[in-house]
């Protein structure tokens, strides 16, 4: 009687184990917090369908492993007398314990290939759009379109320092989202400007470093319309959680007049490279280029943050000396890149940024004013 | 050589040499090279880098516990990060290997200390000033490390001094820990017991680091 007990009990475990290995996964898909985001991309259906595949290959191994020995624990007790088996080197055993593990690593290796595969083909793209990671922002080219701009984290600082509640989309919304159409097969040609970064769009199973030096490509083809979120994936230095990513899918007529609309306000905001700039203008320009750029690590008030080797502007040598040298800073950065270069702003926003720091938080300069075309001439 | 003649018994000649008298306090623990004092240390030291990035751990998790910035500032975070792993690695799981190999493996395979005793000592004592390089570095201008513990280029030409001595700190570290691997694998090697095979001492109970 007793011996008959032991694989009853064991049944059963080995019941209750499938019961909650099928039941838990199934919760957590039900909500998303616990799993992968839904997919809207046939790269990222095949990534979660090779997850669960692997997934279920996996708890397979963790049944019969376990169900053999705790079975063999239990059935092989002292307590029922079991006496050991005395044999050594069983050659059908050891060949058997080869082509198993030998089978199991083919069923899991060519599927997982051909996923790697799929995500490396980019050819036949119907469009390229070029990704730049910045300290700490995006920045997003349209090289057939030929327009660009950078997207910026919109979240306000007065939520996350907890004196405004929370947003919905709290340090996951940006003020200008990356638009693309609907089934459209998008070539991402990603690098960076300074350090490392890492684009990262889970519901369209992209994840691409974004190397400086280099340019590394990677394709997605979104097949729902609506507004999905991703992050930087790489550590890039102090502002690395605060620099999300957006994509909004629209559909082909919407993206149509999206590029239209974006094309007539790029060249109405276009600037003559010719014209001379009021100090106003300029001024009240830069405080914007200043806030969304330097404030990081300069802060609004221009004080500085010694914790991070950016200087107080305030009564700064360099900001209240000749403006050449400022020019050839905020170009081409210093200190090995703690202060990153910037030729990456356009003239104007160069000019109009140095401006605002000449005459902001009680800074008089002597030269006050930096023109436009004083930044094409000292790029090199 | 002494006035008083006296007959030495075979045998007691070797008693004479000193090998009792071991210094006391904390002499004896600076000189030592007996492999369960230096495995001792080894083990306590390991303990309170456990101990240090044990608390960053948990200050990086009370951070994380609810949205927003409570506690530390982002850069002190990413501090934070960086040296829990680096003390993690080269503080906690590396000494404490070494630790218990000292301790185990010459009773185990009936050494009477490990190969290199007094490079036992060095390999231990390079450990604490190492260690000191790396939390110094939390209090210099620009903070310590803040790169992520795989530490690539070019964020890290980014910082400050304090990765200066985090980078001293990794070479003492990693002369220390090849210093006591040779020791251990020279142990293994050459000092077993007569009768006991490699194979007898490699056995995953007696050698696992």
């Amino acid at each position: 009687m007793k011996n008959r007990t032991g694989p009853g009990v064991v049944a059963r475990l080995l019941r209750t184990a499938i019961a909650l290995s099928v039941a838990v996964p199934g919760l957590a898909f039900a909500d998303y917090e616990w799993n992968f985001q839904p997919p809207v991309s046939s790269m990222a259906v095949q990534i979660v369908g090779l997850h669960a595949y692997i997934f279920w290959i996996c708890v397979a191994i963790f049944v019969g492993v376990f169900g053999v020995m705790f079975y063999a624990l239990y059935r092989h007790r002292k307590s029922v007398g079991h006496q050991a088996v005395q044999f050594h080197e069983n050659t059908l055993v050891e060949i058997v314990w080869t082509i198993i593990p030998f089978l199991i690593l083919l069923f899991m290796a060519y599927p997982a290939t051909k996923t790697v595969l799929a995500m490396h083909d980019t050819s036949a793209p119907d469009m390229t759009i070029k990704v730049t990671g910045y300290q700490w922002k995006w920045g997003y080219d349209y090289l057939q379109e030929g327009f660009g701009f950078y997207s910026n984290l919109a979240t306000p600082l007065a939520q996350i320092e907890n004196r405004e509640p929370k947003g919905e989309h709290y340090l996951l919304e940006v003020d200008n989202p990356l638009v693309v159409p609907i089934n459209a097969k998008v070539r991402v040609l990603v690098t960076a400007g300074d350090v490392i970064h890492s684009w990262w769009m889970p519901s369209f199973g992209v994840k691409q470093d974004a190397i400086p030096g280099f340019v590394r490509d990677t394709w997605f083809r979104a097949d729902k319309v609506g507004i999905y979120r991703g992050q930087c994936a790489e550590l890039c230095g102090k502002e690395h959680g605060f620099m999300p990513i957006v994509v909004e899918v629209k559909s082909k007529e919407d993206y149509a007049k999206w590029v239209d609309e974006h094309k007539s306000k790029l060249a109405a905001a276009a600037d003559d490279p010719n014209k001379t700039w009021s100090l106003n203008d300029l001024v009240a320009r830069g405080h914007t280029i200043f806030d969304g750029n330097c404030a990081a690590c300069h802060q609004t008030t221009g004080a500085g943050n010694p914790a991070l080797g950016a200087p107080a502007l305030v009564g700064d040598k360099v900001v209240l000396g000749p403006k050449e040298h400022q020019i050839d800073v905020v170009l081409n950065g210093q200190n090995n890149g703690k202060m990153p270069p910037w030729k990456h702003l356009s003239d104007v926003d160069v000019a109009a940024v140095i401006s605002y720091t000449r005459n902001s938080w009680g800074n008089k300069a002597d030269q006050n004013v930096v023109q436009p075309a004083e930044v094409k001439t000292a790029r090199k | 050589m002494s006035s008083t003649p006296h007959t030495i018994a075979p045998g007691e000649h070797a008693l004479d040499h000193g090998y009792a008298h071991h210094p006391g306090g904390i002499i004896r623990w600076i000189t030592t090279t007996n492999h369960k004092d230096i495995g001792t240390m080894y083990l306590w030291f390991s303990f309170t880098m456990f101990i240090v990035g044990g608390l960053m751990a948990m200050t990086i998790r009370a951070e994380l516990f609810k949205p927003g910035l409570q506690i530390v500032n982002p850069e002190f975070f990413n501090s934070l990060t960086t040296l829990h792993g680096l003390i993690m690695i080269f503080g906690a799981l590396m000494p404490g290997a070494v630790g218990f190999a000292n301790w185990m493996i010459p009773m185990q395979i009936g050494a009477p200390d490990m190969a290199f005793a007094r490079m036992n000592n060095w390999s231990f004592w390079l450990l604490p000033p190492a260690a000191l390089l790396l939390i110094l570095s939390l209090f210099v201008p620009g903070g310590a490390a803040a790169g992520g513990w795989t530490l690539y280029p070019p964020l890290t030409v980014q910082a400050g001094m304090g990765m200066d001595l985090t980078i001293f700190a990794i070479h003492i570290m990693g002369a220390s820990s090849i210093m006591g691997s040779i020791n251990i694998i020279t142990t293994i090697l050459n000092l077993r017991a007569p009768g006991m095979t490699l194979h007898g001492s490699l056995r995953p109970i007696c050698c696992s680091p």
